[in-house]
């Protein structure tokens, strides 16, 4: 039996970034992961780091986007300080960039809905019409109406980020365990928990995270934690390596550090069937190249689809057990943005023992309101 | 680096950059070029390290060419055309001769 | 208007395995569609056997009689009714989990799809990756390449000429070259010491094949004969500047460094695996071959209902053999889409030939292993992953951070991310990551193989039109 202070279920973006946070407090710290072929959503990942149109319904969770997207630069230094690795963090803004009028007449009108719900906390947005559009994202196809524009916005590298991440976790000091798939949590009397995995490993831990991805459910449930969560299938394309042209990330394409371009986003409610689909991938080609005509000239690398962890509302759903106040539960499909305030905010939640009132509002108990 | 057992009883004319290369009507473009001593198809996306055909068999991908302004075309899968025009693939911004070109 | 073409069976690639399989299916009436990227057939082994028959006959003799028998397959298929496509890539097959299976393929530039009832995937072998210091520099080339461009342009050798590794495959191209009227510099054979067990294994094939093998010893002792021959070869490198000039290596406790002009390497062959694993059919690591196979059940029934694999690509067994397979995976699947029991197949067809042949394999396999330093590279800076040029030193390093198999290890260092798709570094990264933490091959696993599987272009899948779009319209 391996003893730990705190362990962390799931070696995914939650997961890792939480175990990196808690890391740096000087504990025994226990990453336990599944291993190369389980669903790993976090290998499907688009990489931006956005705040734009968040929080229809919730200006809380806006302002949990902006407030990561701030902490995203000292948290991206400090990783790459510490661990060598490049997480290629950019923050020039980004654009929601609209394929037709229709879809650019309900955008501008979402904003301003955000806007007026959230009053003076707002984050700034722009309305770009097409003509001045030509300058920032040159290329920008001819059926274009126009985009907006949110200077909080960016995009990262989320591979490189959760190499980072446990790079980082292990030089604290902490320690991953792969092929460790968790099949059992039991409550010890006095306190903490032991936690059996397939294969037989057992650890013995005093707190307890699960970050589990689609796993968090199963594992929650034991504890008494109901976590609401089903998966969405996201698929994308991403290209050959190209030349720099496009600085500004795009919800429709964004082009990394290495030239590739990334080209999404697709939502299909296929269970857990994580395979790409030709209709899907060729639709996400006909909306990005109509965004981006000059991208038909390019080879597809590769395309992907994964899993997102998807909530009845979209926002994460953050709990503590009640009957094992040391027991927390964190979901959400925004693993890329929100990773700053998870590896800081949300890691010092647990070292604290509870969860901020202020960030009740994902509590799931929400989704218990009568209609 | 090879050389043609037979003379060309077909022969047509292809071009590799400025090159103006005498090939078999039957020719892969890798095979034309490989007979006409071309060394460097391309270099990588990574670091501009020079490649030429590996395989010869639509595996290694190390001979991906543009032709007639077509991008991604696995040169030993293809064949030679009167007139071809034949450049190293564009895609990771290393040009002709090696220095990372324009767009 | 639809871009789609219905049929019932879908032949992937046209070497003796395809061409059998699909004739095969054509001459029962079943609608059979050969698919081929190369722009005529005979796959590999019979690479453009027509061409080299009617205008190079004199290559004939130098490309000898097993060469020349692979027009009979040729024939058959033009004979038989089967559509042929050649020029076509396979990009894509629908997942298991779509209603329809479909293949999607690039031809003349452009994407469509194509509705079938069953595939048949008979995309042969590619050589075993050889990576070693210095083996992406022009110059270095696998004997494959070399044997192709012989066979499919009369290109012959230049210069000074090292041929390095082991296999069959090695020694035919040399008596082929010999005979072409050039000599390599020197052969560097990898192999280790033989064993008893190797010894002992040729005696046993000689006797149940005794003419494949006498040819195969033929060979090799004819070319042994005329060129130099260094003896259990390791710390194989290769130097120059933009381009091969030079290559080193240990042999017998002696160091050797060599001016070359082409180094040719070849260390066995392996299944081509890709489109299999693409259409989620389960593979399993075969030990005493060294590579990843599918699981088969019957002749040719992957896991997956209504895709077949034949040839090589289902294990090697090489060209005889995939003629018979051919013979027996069209008539298992025939069976399948008329909704019979396939009864008694497999290749009890022919049960002495494919004992016969399958051991001889095992001979082979016993006569030839991979060479150690091939399969797990000794050196750091080896580049692994020649698209991405990620070196064994980094694959290491993050199967110490706790990668316990290769899409970890992709998504970490972007190793495999290339357009080979770990074609070329697939079953190193494997080894290596199962080498550091003591773990099977199986255990480790392999690359997850998403579509596409061969070139398309974002206009192209842009451009596509589908049954789906007619109906909308």
């Amino acid at each position: 039996m391996n003893h730990l202070d705190i362990a962390v279920i799931g070696g995914g973006l939650l997961g890792s970034a939480f175990a990196y946070g808690l890391s740096t407090d000087g504990g025994r710290v226990g990453l336990i992961d599944e291993g190369d072929h389980a669903i790993r959503t976090a290998r499907g990942n688009f990489g931006l780091v956005w705040v734009q149109g968040k929080g229809l319904g919730m200006p809380d969770y806006a302002r949990w986007s902006l407030r990561s997207a701030y902490a995203w630069t000292p948290f991206s230094e400090e990783l790459q300080a510490q661990t060598g690795t490049l997480v290629e963090y950019h923050r020039p803004g980004g654009f929601y960039v609209s394929i037709d009028d229709t879809e650019f007449a309900d955008n501008v009108a979402r904003l301003k809905q955000l806007r007026d719900e959230a009053g003076d906390e707002g984050y700034d947005y722009e309305v770009v019409e097409r003509a001045a559009l030509c300058e920032q994202l040159p290329g920008i196809g001819p059926d274009v109406p126009g985009a907006t524009y949110c200077p909080h916005d960016g995009h990262a590298n989320p591979l490189k980020l959760l190499r980072a991440l446990q790079e980082a976790f292990r030089l604290n000091g902490g320690t991953y365990t792969p092929s460790s798939r968790v099949t059992t949590i039991r409550p010890v009397n006095g306190g903490g928990f032991e936690i059996l995995c397939e294969g037989g490993r057992e650890f013995g831990c005093e707190k307890l995270v699960i970050a589990a991805g689609h796993g968090s459910a199963e594992l929650g449930k034991s504890l008494g934690m109901e976590i609401p969560i089903f998966p969405v299938q996201g698929q994308v394309v991403v290209t050959e390596r190209a030349q720099m042209t496009m600085t500004y990330p795009t919800n429709y394409v964004r082009q990394t550090d290495d030239g590739n371009y990334l080209l999404g986003p697709s939502a299909r409610d296929v269970g857990f069937n994580d395979e790409t689909e030709t209709t899907t991938l060729r639709d996400i080609t006909r909306r990005c190249t109509t965004a981006f005509p000059h991208l038909r000239r390019l080879r597809i690398q590769r395309t992907w689809a994964a899993l997102r962890i998807m909530t009845p509302d979209g926002f994460p759903v953050y709990l503590q057990s009640e009957a094992y106040p040391e027991a927390f539960s964190f979901s959400c499909h925004s693993g890329v943005t929100l990773a700053a305030v998870h590896a800081t905010d949300v890691s010092r939640w647990v070292l604290d023992g509870h969860i901020p009132s202020q960030y009740r509002c994902f509590h799931p108990e929400r989704f218990d309101v009568p209609a | 680096m090879y050389r043609r057992r037979d003379p060309i009883s077909d022969s047509i004319i292809i071009w590799f950059c400025d090159r103006r290369i005498e090939a078999a009507a039957d020719d892969s473009v890798a095979a034309a070029l490989l007979a006409a001593s071309i060394s460097c198809f391309g270099r990588t996306a990574v670091s501009g390290a020079p490649r030429a055909p590996f395989c010869m068999i639509g595996n290694c991908f190390d001979c991906l060419v543009e032709i007639d302004g077509e991008t991604n075309l696995q040169a030993c899968l293809v064949t030679v055309r009167e007139g071809m025009r034949i450049r190293p693939h564009p895609g990771n911004g290393f040009g002709d001769d090696g220095e990372k070109g324009e767009a | 208007m639809t871009q789609d073409t219905c049929t019932d069976v879908v032949v992937v690639g046209a070497g003796p395995a395809g061409m059998t399989t699909a004739s095969c299916l054509a001459e029962s009436g079943v609608r059979a569609l050969l698919l081929d990227e190369h722009t005529a057939p005979g796959g590999q082994v019979y690479r453009s056997v027509e061409k080299v028959t009617d205008k190079r006959p004199a290559d004939l003799n130098v490309l000898g009689s097993h060469y020349r028998s692979g027009s009979k397959a040729v024939e058959r298929l033009h004979s038989s009714g089967a559509q042929y496509w050649p020029g076509t890539s396979v990009w894509e097959i629908s997942a298991a989990e779509e209603p329809a299976l479909a293949v999607g393929v690039v031809r003349d530039g452009r994407a469509r799809m194509i509705q079938a009832g069953h595939i048949v995937l008979a995309t042969g072998a590619m050589e075993r990756p050889t990576p070693f210091p210095g083996w992406t520099l022009p110059g270095v080339m696998t004997v494959g390449a070399a044997q192709t461009l012989l066979k499919s342009s009369g290109l012959v050798p230049e210069g000074r000429i090292a041929v390095a590794g082991s296999g069959p495959l090695l020694y035919l191209y040399i008596s082929q070259l010999i005979k072409a009227g050039k000599k390599p510099q020197v052969i560097l054979d990898t192999r280790p010491r033989a064993s008893l067990q190797t010894k002992l294994s040729v005696l046993a094939a000689l006797t149940v094949d005794p003419a494949s093998m006498f040819r195969g010893l033929g060979w090799m002792r004819e070319v042994r004969r005329e060129i130099r021959v260094r003896e259990r070869v390791h710390r194989l490198r290769a130097g120059g500047v933009e381009k091969l000039s030079s290559i080193s290596y240990e042999s017998c406790d002696r160091q050797f460094t060599d001016e070359v002009d082409l180094l040719l390497v070849h260390d066995g062959v392996i299944p081509n695996t890709w489109l299999a694993m693409s259409a989620g059919c389960r593979h399993h690591w075969n030990v005493q071959q060294r590579c990843w196979v599918p699981d088969i059940t019957g002749a040719g029934q992957t896991s997956r209902q209504s895709v077949s694999v034949v040839g090589d690509a289902a294990g090697i067994i090489g060209a005889d053999a995939s003629v018979l397979h051919g013979e027996a995976v069209a008539c298992e699947v025939a069976a399948c889409l008329e909704g019979k029991q396939p009864g008694v197949v497999g290749n009890a067809a022919h049960p002495l030939l494919a004992w016969q042949h399958r051991t001889l394999r095992r001979c082979l396999d016993q006569f030839y292993p991979p060479a150690q330093e091939f399969e797990l590279p000794p050196d750091d800076e080896t580049v692994v992953c020649r698209c991405e040029e990620v070196t064994a030193g980094e694959i290491r390093r993050v199967a110490a951070l706790g990668c316990v198999g290769p899409n970890q290890g992709k998504a970490f260092t972007r190793c495999g991310m290339g357009p080979c798709m770990g074609r070329k570094c697939g079953v190193t990264v494997s080894r290596l990551i199962a080498e550091h933490h003591g773990l099977s091959m199986h255990e480790v696993g392999h690359y997850r193989i998403r579509p596409p599987v061969k070139p398309i272009n974002v206009g192209q899948l842009a451009d596509l039109e589908t049954d789906a779009d007619a109906h909308t319209d």
